[in-house]
C-alpha cells in the first residue's frame, strides 16, 4: 500500500515537474536569448544563446499594451519553439511578410488579449522597429488550411499559435492566427487562405 | 474506472442498511460500536460471528478506512470530473468557431474521406499513345460524397471517352457543350442519380467531378484519351503527369467574385478569372490516407521497331520483351502521384525512323499522319546574343532551383567570346545581372557565375515584366550579323498562360525563345507553346542526373535551325484538304516534321520543301502507298484543328469560333475548351433528405519541391497536461497520505 502510494506520488511529482519545467524554460531561455540578441546586434551577425543552440535570435516581439517583450527565434524547427516563438519566413528583405508562431502555453499564451488595432512592435538585427497594427484574428484548421506565403501582402504579420487556448490537447488541428499589417501600409484586407 | 468500483461497492451498502436484516450480528457489535463512537449505518455485518473480539477490532478499522477511501475517491472523481469537464466541453465549442466549412452537424471532424486509386493503360502504337486512365473514388466515410478532383494530362492529349462504373455496371459517358453537361451533371447530382463530368480547365488541366458516391462504395471513371508520341533526336519519349505544381495567379484578387466557397486555394484575380478551379491544393503524401493517389502504370510499347533501350529518368523500370513488344511498369507495382512518369526508347542505332506514313479511314474519310526528319545537319555558327531568364519564384524551391542553377551554369558554358549575354531572374520583381547584353569575357563570366550561385527561390512568379525585360532590347540590337535568343529556365506554374503567349507573340520579332522546363511535374503546356510561339524548342529536365543530355541537344539546335520556310504538299486536288499544322514552324536539329492530313487519299507522293541554313534549297518526297495502318488519326487531326483555330484566335485577337469548335470537338467525340463529358445513371439511389458532402480532393506536392504553402507549425506543449496530472496525482496521494494519518491517530 505505501508503495503504491509512494509510486503514485513519485510519478505525479515528476509529472508536475516536467509540466512545470517546460513554462520555466520558456522563462529562463528568453534570459539567456536576451544576451544572444544583445550581441547579434551589436556585431550584426547571428549568435546562437547557447553554443549547441541550432537556432538564434532574429527579432525582437513587442506588444507595448500587454507589457510584454520577447525574442523571436529562427525557423521553428526542433525545440527552438520552446525557447521563444520562431519566425517561420520572412526575409531579411525589409517589407516583406512575416510569419511568427509561438506556444500558446507559454509565449504566445497573451496573444488572446490582442483586440484589433492594438500595436505589436517588431525590431530588426539592425535596431530599427516596424509598427504593426492588430487588423483582426481567426481561428482555422491547420488540417485543411495551409499558409500562402507567395499571396501575403507585404508588410504583413502572422501570429500563430495554438487554439483553444486552455485546451490540454497539445496536438490540436486548430491555430489562432492574429493579422497585423506594418503602420502606414495598411490595405484593404484580402482573404489569402481559403479553406479546404 | 472509479464509477464502476463504486457502482460495484453500492450494493453491500445497501444491503446492510434494512434494519434487522441480522440481528445477530447487530447486537454482537452493539457492545462495541459506542466506544468507537462510529455512526452505526456504517457498521459492516457477518464478522463479529465467526471471529474473536480483537481480530474484529482490527478488521472493524480496515474497513472503516476502506469506507472512508471510497468517500474520499467518490468526491476526487467527482473534482476530477469537475476539473476535466470544462476542458472537454471547451474543446467541443471550438470546433464550433464559425468559418470553418469542414465541420459536420455533430461537430465532428471530417476526416479526408475519398480515397482515390488511379491506373494507366498506355498503348503505343506508332507515333500515338493510346491511354486508359481509371480514377476510383472510394468513399470512407459512413456519408454520401461528391469527390471533385482536378488533375493533369499530357499537354496534346485528346480526351475521347468518359465512362462511369459503379460496381459492375458500366455507363457510358456523352460528348455535350461545356455548359449542357455542367447542367446536366448537377441535375443528376441533386436528383441522387450516380453522375460524372469532367471538364477541360486548361489544354493539359482538367476537373473530374462525380456525384453521389454512397458510403463505402467506390465509384470509378474510365477516361480514354490519346497523346502523340515525342521523336527527338532518335529519341521516343512518352510523359505521363501525375500532379501539378501550384501556380501563381498574377492580377489583383477579385474583390466582388461569388463569395461561395471556392475548390482551390486562389481566388479568381483579375488576370486569372478561374483561379479557384485551377489550384488544387497541394499536399505532401503524408497528409493523405496511405493507399491514396497512388497510380498503377502499364505501358506497352508496339513501336512496329527493333529497340536498343527502354529508359525512364523518372521512375525505376520493369520492362519485359516479347518480340518487338515491350511491357513496361514502374519497379514495385504503384507510384505515388508525385512527379511525372517519362519513358524513353531508342530503336536500335542506324534503324531510326527518318520518315513515315500512317493512314486511317474514318466516316468515310481518309486521315494521313506523316513524319520526317530532314537528317540535314547544317550548321552556321553565328555571333549571338543570349539572354538567360532564370525563375526563382517561390514554386521553384528545393530541387528545382538547383536543376535550374546547373542548367544556366551548362548555359554559360556554351558562350564564346564573339558572344553576348545576360543574365535575367524574375520572382515578383524582374532583376537582370547587366543592364544590356556584355561580351562574354572571362571577366564578365566569372560574375555572371556568382550571380548564378546566389540565386534563391522566394516570392510570386511575375512572368510578364521578366519576358518584355529578355525581349525587349532586341529592337537596339538589331544587326543581321547576330542572332538573339532567350533561353527561359521555369517550371511554368502560372495561371495566366494565354496572356503570356499573347505577349511572347508580340515582343518576339526576330529573336527566338527557347523554354527549360525544370522540375517534377512542370506545366507542359506552357513551356511548349512558349517555345512555339517563340520559335524555338522545348527541353525539360527531369532530374538532377538528367540535366546534361537534354542540354546538350538542346544547345547544339540552338546553333541554327536545320530548315526553314517549310512547305508541305500533299497530292490531290486542292479543295477538300484540310492539313495542320497550317504553317509549320522551323524545325531544329533532330526534331521531325509531324503533318496531318483530311481528304488526302493514300497514294501518289507528299513533298515537303524548305531552306537549309547556307540558302539552299532542300526537297524531299514522301510515297504514301506504303502508309501503315493506324487508329485515332482522326482525332489528331480535331485536336490540331481545334488548336489551329484557337491560335487564329490569338493573332487576329478575336474570340475563338465557339461554335465551330464545338461542332468539330462533338463529332469526332473529344474534349475542348467548350465541350466537356458527362455520364448520369437512370435511377436515382441518394434520396433527396439524405444530405451529401463535397470533398476537394488535393493533388500531391511534386517531389522535391519546397511548399510556398507553409504548414501550420505545432504550436502547444504538453506542459498543462503534465500540470494537471501532476497536480491531481498529488492531490490524490495527499488525501490518502491524510486519511492514513487521521486513522492512524
Amino acid at each position: 500500500m505505501t508503495k503504491l502510494l509512494l509510486l503514485l506520488l513519485t510519478s505525479s511529482a515528476t509529472l508536475l515537474v516536467f509540466g512545470l519545467w517546460i513554462p520555466l524554460k520558456a522563462v529562463i531561455a528568453q534570459e539567456l536569448l536576451e544576451v544572444a540578441w544583445a550581441e547579434s546586434q551589436a556585431r550584426q551577425t547571428d549568435s546562437r544563446p547557447w553554443p549547441w543552440a541550432d537556432t538564434w535570435p532574429v527579432a525582437r516581439l513587442a506588444i507595448p499594451e500587454l507589457n510584454d517583450t520577447m525574442i523571436v527565434l529562427a525557423d521553428t524547427h526542433g525545440e527552438s519553439l520552446a525557447f521563444g516563438p520562431g519566425r517561420l519566413t520572412g526575409s531579411e528583405d525589409p517589407g516583406g511578410a512575416v510569419i511568427i508562431a509561438g506556444h500558446r502555453d507559454t509565449h504566445f499564451r497573451s496573444l488572446k488579449a490582442l483586440e484589433t488595432g492594438n500595436e505589436v512592435r517588431l525590431q530588426g538585427r539592425d535596431g530599427r522597429w516596424q509598427s504593426y497594427l492588430v487588423e483582426g484574428a481567426r481561428v482555422v484548421d491547420s488540417r485543411s488550411e495551409l499558409i500562402d506565403t507567395q499571396r501575403l501582402p507585404a508588410g504583413t504579420l502572422l501570429l500563430v499559435t495554438c487554439y483553444p487556448f486552455d485546451s490540454v490537447d497539445a496536438g490540436g488541428p486548430l491555430r489562432y492566427v492574429v493579422r497585423a499589417s506594418a503602420k502606414g501600409k495598411q490595405r484593404e484586407q484580402i482573404d489569402t487562405v481559403a479553406g479546404i | 474506472m472509479m464509477l464502476s468500483y463504486l457502482r460495484l461497492y453500492s450494493p453491500v451498502l445497501d444491503r446492510s442498511s434494512p434494519p434487522g436484516s441480522s440481528a445477530v450480528a447487530s447486537k454482537t457489535r452493539c457492545e462495541y460500536v459506542p466506544v468507537r463512537s462510529a455512526p452505526p449505518s456504517m457498521a459492516p455485518h457477518g464478522f463479529g460471528n465467526h471471529r474473536g473480539a480483537t481480530s474484529d477490532f482490527a478488521g472493524s478499522r480496515r474497513l472503516r478506512f476502506k469506507r472512508i477511501g471510497e468517500g474520499i475517491s467518490l468526491w476526487l472523481a467527482v473534482l476530477l470530473m469537475l476539473f476535466v469537464h470544462p476542458l472537454y466541453a471547451e474543446a467541443n465549442e471550438a470546433d464550433n468557431v464559425g468559418q470553418l466549412h469542414f465541420v459536420d452537424g455533430q461537430g465532428q471532424w471530417q476526416e479526408p474521406a475519398l480515397v482515390l486509386d488511379s491506373e494507366f493503360d498506355i498503348q503505343v502504337s506508332g507515333l500515338i499513345a493510346d491511354t486508359r486512365l481509371l480514377r476510383s473514388f472510394r468513399n470512407t466515410s459512413d456519408q454520401w460524397r461528391e469527390g471533385v478532383f482536378v488533375f493533369p494530362l499530357p499537354e496534346k492529349a485528346s480526351v475521347y471517352g468518359l465512362t462511369m462504373k459503379v460496381g459492375e455496371r458500366t455507363i457510358e459517358g456523352k460528348v455535350q457543350p461545356k455548359e449542357t453537361a455542367r447542367r446536366t451533371y448537377e441535375n443528376a447530382k441533386q436528383a441522387g442519380q450516380h453522375a460524372a463530368n469532367v471538364e477541360q480547365q486548361r489544354p493539359n488541366l482538367f476537373t473530374a467531378r462525380v456525384a453521389n458516391i454512397p458510403p463505402g462504395e467506390t465509384v470509378s471513371v474510365e477516361l480514354k484519351y490519346q497523346q502523340p508520341v515525342q521523336y527527338q533526336a532518335g529519341v521516343f519519349e512518352l510523359t505521363v503527369p501525375t500532379t501539378l505544381t501550384p501556380r501563381y495567379m498574377p492580377g489583383a484578387p477579385v474583390r466582388n467574385a461569388p463569395d461561395q466557397w471556392q475548390g482551390g486555394w486562389a481566388l479568381p484575380t483579375s488576370e486569372v478569372p478561374d483561379a479557384g478551379a485551377i489550384s488544387p491544393f497541394t499536399v505532401t503524401p503524408a497528409d493523405v490516407a496511405d493507399d491514396s493517389h497512388r497510380a498503377v502504370i502499364n505501358l506497352v510499347i508496339d513501336s512496329g521497331l527493333p529497340l536498343e533501350s527502354v529508359s525512364s529518368p523518372s521512375h525505376r523500370l520493369a520492362s519485359s520483351q516479347d518480340g518487338q513488344t515491350f511491357r513496361i511498369r514502374p519497379d514495385g507495382g504503384e507510384v505515388l502521384m508525385n512527379r511525372d512518369f517519362v519513358v524513353r526508347w531508342r530503336p536500335v542505332a542506324g534503324l531510326e525512323p527518318s520518315a513515315a506514313v500512317f493512314h486511317q479511314s474514318w466516316q468515310g474519310e481518309d486521315y494521313l499522319m506523316a513524319m520526317l526528319v530532314p537528317g540535314e545537319n547544317g550548321t552556321m555558327a553565328l555571333p549571338r546574343d543570349l539572354v538567360f531568364v532564370i525563375d526563382t519564384s517561390g514554386s521553384m524551391a528545393g530541387e528545382s532551383i538547383r536543376q535550374a542553377r546547373s542548367a544556366l551554369q551548362a548555359g554559360l558554358d556554351t558562350l564564346t567570346p564573339r558572344d553576348r549575354f545576360n543574365v535575367i531572374q524574375f520572382n515578383s520583381q524582374t532583376h537582370s545581372l547587366f543592364m544590356q547584353p556584355e561580351v562574354a569575357t572571362g571577366n564578365n563570366l566569372a560574375r555572371a557565375r556568382r550571380y548564378v550561385d546566389r540565386l534563391r527561390a522566394d516570392g510570386g512568379t511575375e512572368m510578364a515584366p521578366a519576358l518584355s525585360r529578355a525581349l525587349e532590347s532586341a529592337s537596339e540590337s538589331e544587326d543581321g550579323a547576330r542572332v538573339r535568343q532567350v533561353i527561359f529556365i521555369t517550371d511554368g506554374a502560372v495561371g495566366n498562360e494565354a496572356a503570356l503567349f499573347r505577349q511572347i507573340r508580340q515582343q518576339l520579332g526576330k529573336q527566338r525563345l527557347f523554354t527549360v522546363g525544370i522540375g517534377s511535374a512542370p506545366n507542359r503546356h506552357f513551356m511548349r507553346e512558349a517555345a512555339r510561339w517563340g520559335r524555338g524548342t522545348y527541353t525539360a529536365i527531369h532530374s538532377p542526373s538528367d540535366v546534361d543530355g537534354p542540354l546538350q541537344a538542346l544547345f547544339s539546335a540552338m546553333e541554327s535551325p536545320v530548315l526553314t520556310d517549310i512547305r508541305v504538299d500533299w497530292p490531290g486536288q486542292e479543295t477538300g484538304k484540310e492539313f495542320f499544322p497550317r504553317r509549320p514552324g522551323d524545325l531544329f536539329q533532330g526534331e521531325p516534321l509531324i503533318h496531318v492530313v483530311r481528304g488526302a487519299p493514300a497514294m501518289g507522293e507528299l513533298k515537303v520543301s524548305g531552306r537549309l541554313p547556307g540558302g539552299k534549297d532542300w526537297t524531299r518526297t514522301l510515297d504514301l502507298q506504303q502508309a501503315a495502318p493506324a487508329s485515332g488519326l482522326h482525332r489528331h487531326w480535331a485536336r490540331e484543328k481545334i488548336d489551329g483555330l484557337e491560335d487564329e484566335a490569338r493573332v487576329t485577337g478575336r474570340e475563338p469560333d465557339k461554335a465551330g469548335i464545338t461542332e468539330l470537338a462533338v463529332s469526332h467525340g473529344l474534349m475542348s475548351a467548350y465541350t466537356s463529358f458527362v455520364a448520369v445513371d437512370s435511377t436515382p439511389v441518394r434520396s433527396s433528405e439524405t444530405p451529401m458532402e463535397t470533398d476537394n480532393l488535393p493533388t500531391l506536392l511534386p517531389a522535391g519541391s519546397q511548399t510556398g504553402m507553409l504548414r501550420y507549425p505545432q504550436t502547444a506543449t504538453s506542459a498543462p497536461l503534465l500540470i494537471a496530472l501532476g497536480l491531481v496525482g498529488l492531490m490524490f496521494s495527499l488525501a490518502i497520505v491524510l486519511l492514513q494519518r487521521r486513522t492512524l491517530s
